[in-house]
């Protein structure tokens, strides 16, 4: 029924998108296929990423409920006890619809498929997964000083998710400056789109920009990974 | 060996001492009952000492190991119990929960097989191996909860209120398996609760913990006998005696006396038991007698009363 209700909610935004390119030729340079290519893409990164981290996500009711205690007695790592600890499907809905886009995107742009890309495609897929992840980690980290107030990190994961869907270079500078270097979901959708779609950076960065998808995610991690193990070390449980 | 805490010092929400200079040492193989009234500290020293929390001061060393530092190694040598809370996977089997158990301990297949067979066995798990832990009763799932916390074989348990809620039986049962496990494999046991006769039946040595503060580290007779000095002896005679003026003597009592039945209370610091029972018989044959211990209940409420709410607040 969830994977419904989401797949009616992702297809209006597409049929939002399809109306959106009769008013308008393109949005800043990028063709309706060249945008669904960036859909299907951001799509495919946010629900794996939410899928990984499914289990992380509900830390915040196991510190409430203080089941955290018996995570923090088992000579397992915590957050791989976390990450396991509930399993859904519900994310699956949006992965086809991502990857349905994705490759809808794929056969309709004007620019050629070479195997590199293909390969890089890959890497920057798992690695988008892995920022997703981590920035779910980010709400379960922060859970561990406040249980309720959380929600703001929704705009950075949804809000994120939903900004990777869009050519970076049609927002405010202040935004780009925030979704490329504090938190890089530029470099996983934006950036490696324009090398996939042979198309010219207008935001002026060096060349290599639309490579650094894996090591913006690898350093993401590593500073996420600190923030766990700092916020494991200042778990509070609860009585009794 | 096992607990070498010195001047632990945890903050609680709201910047609350919860546990203050907790200092003990615990030998390997010993069970201690480690007891105070709620919200003493007991829980947090507990979770101090598996690297649940970590104290904003002083030390602890389990097993060698600094408990938040190496919590994963610290681990493999601690079983864990919370009588409140399951270790158990509410939605699984008891016995597939201990199947994912022995998956993170890395518990060897045969070792697995043994230690399974042992804990079904003395446990009594077989007619609920294959429920769910749901819908185990109360006494079923603290027994599934101590085959999931022996099944690595740790040579620490730690138990915080095993027996809560449970009826007498099951209680029992429990008692007797720990007191089995202690001595057939020298497993060394802190144990939290709020029933004394888990300690009565267990431990020769208990802490007593209130305000976040130790107030007493000792055998259970000694407590008792530096909290009540008090006696009581009964005796039947023969035949029933002359009344016995209360006037006759000042350093014994009398408590009652119905019919050959007299009950006297002595202080232990003036005389002994033969010397009472002597000068009881100068009124009648002695033909029984029995001398009534102090009950434990009696003595650790008196010894909270004692304490002074120190430490506490910040």
């Amino acid at each position: 029924m969830q994977i419904f209700g989401n797949f009616i909610v992702n297809f209006a935004e597409i049929i939002v998108l399809w109306s959106l390119f009769q008013l308008f030729e393109d949005l800043g340079g990028w063709s309706l296929n060249e945008v669904l290519f960036l859909h299907g893409l951001s799509m495919v990164m946010f629900s794996a990423g939410d899928s990984i981290a499914n289990g992380v996500q509900t830390v915040p009711d196991l510190i409430r409920d203080g089941n955290f205690d018996r995570i923090l007695v088992r000579p397992m790592s915590a957050y791989i006890q976390s990450m396991v600890n509930e399993v859904s499907l519900r994310h699956f809905g949006l992965m086809g619809q991502g990857l349905l886009l994705l490759t809808i995107g794929m056969v309709t742009v004007e620019s050629t498929w070479t195997v590199p890309k293909l390969a890089y495609m890959v890497v920057v897929i798992l690695s988008g997964a892995g920022l997703f992840a981590a920035l779910f980690t980010v709400e379960a980290i922060l859970s561990f000083w406040t249980v309720n107030s959380i929600e703001a990190v929704n705009a950075f994961t949804y809000g994120g998710s939903d900004l990777g869907q869009y050519p970076l270079h049609i927002f405010h500078r202040g935004m780009r400056f925030v979704f490329l270097f504090v938190i890089p979901v530029g470099f996983l959708t934006y950036y490696p789109s324009l090398y996939f779609l042979d198309k010219p950076d207008p935001l002026g960065l060096p060349g290599f920009a639309p490579f650094v998808a894996p090591f913006a995610t690898f350093l993401f991690c590593g500073v996420v990974g600190r923030g766990w193990a700092f916020a494991i070390r200042h778990y509070r449980s609860t009585g009794s | 060996m096992l607990g070498a805490m010195r001047g632990l010092v945890d903050r609680g929400g709201t910047e609350v001492t919860a546990v203050d200079e907790v200092s003990f040492d615990i030998p390997a193989g010993e069970i201690v009952g480690y007891i105070g009234p709620n919200g003493a500290g007991k829980s947090t020293t507990i979770k101090m000492l598996t690297g649940i929390l970590v104290p904003t001061s002083g030390e602890v060393s389990v097993t060698g190991y600094v408990p938040w530092e190496q919590r994963r190694q610290l681990a493999q040598q601690i079983g864990v119990v919370f009588g409140q809370r399951t270790q158990l996977w509410w939605d699984l089997p008891l016995i597939e929960s201990l199947e994912l158990l022995r998956f993170m301990y890395k518990v060897p297949a045969a070792r697995f097989k043994q230690r399974f067979a042992m804990a079904t066995e003395l446990l009594h798990l077989e007619p609920f191996l294959h429920t769910p832990v749901r819908q185990l009763s109360l006494g079923q799932r603290m027994r599934g909860d101590l085959a999931a916390a022996l099944l690595h074989e740790p040579p620490i348990l730690y138990l915080d209120e095993p027996t809560i809620g449970l009826d007498l039986v099951a209680k029992t049962r429990i008692r007797e398996f720990l007191a089995d496990l202690n001595r057939s494999s020298g497993v060394t046991i802190l144990l939290t609760t709020h029933d004394l006769a888990d300690i009565e039946r267990l431990c020769k040595r208990i802490i007593v913990i209130d305000h976040g503060r130790i107030i007493h580290d000792g055998d259970l007779a000694r407590l008792r006998a530096q909290f009540t000095a008090t006696r009581h002896l009964t005796i039947d005679f023969d035949s029933t005696p002359d009344p016995i003026a209360q006037g006759d003597r000042n350093d014994l009592r009398i408590v009652s006396q119905d019919g050959p039945r007299v009950k006297v209370a002595f202080d232990r610091s003036i005389h002994s038991a033969p010397q009472v029972l002597a000068i009881m018989g100068g009124y009648g044959t002695v033909r029984d007698m029995t001398i009534e211990e102090p009950a434990i209940e009696e003595v650790i409420s008196q010894l909270y009363a004692g304490s002074k709410p120190t430490g506490t607040g910040a």
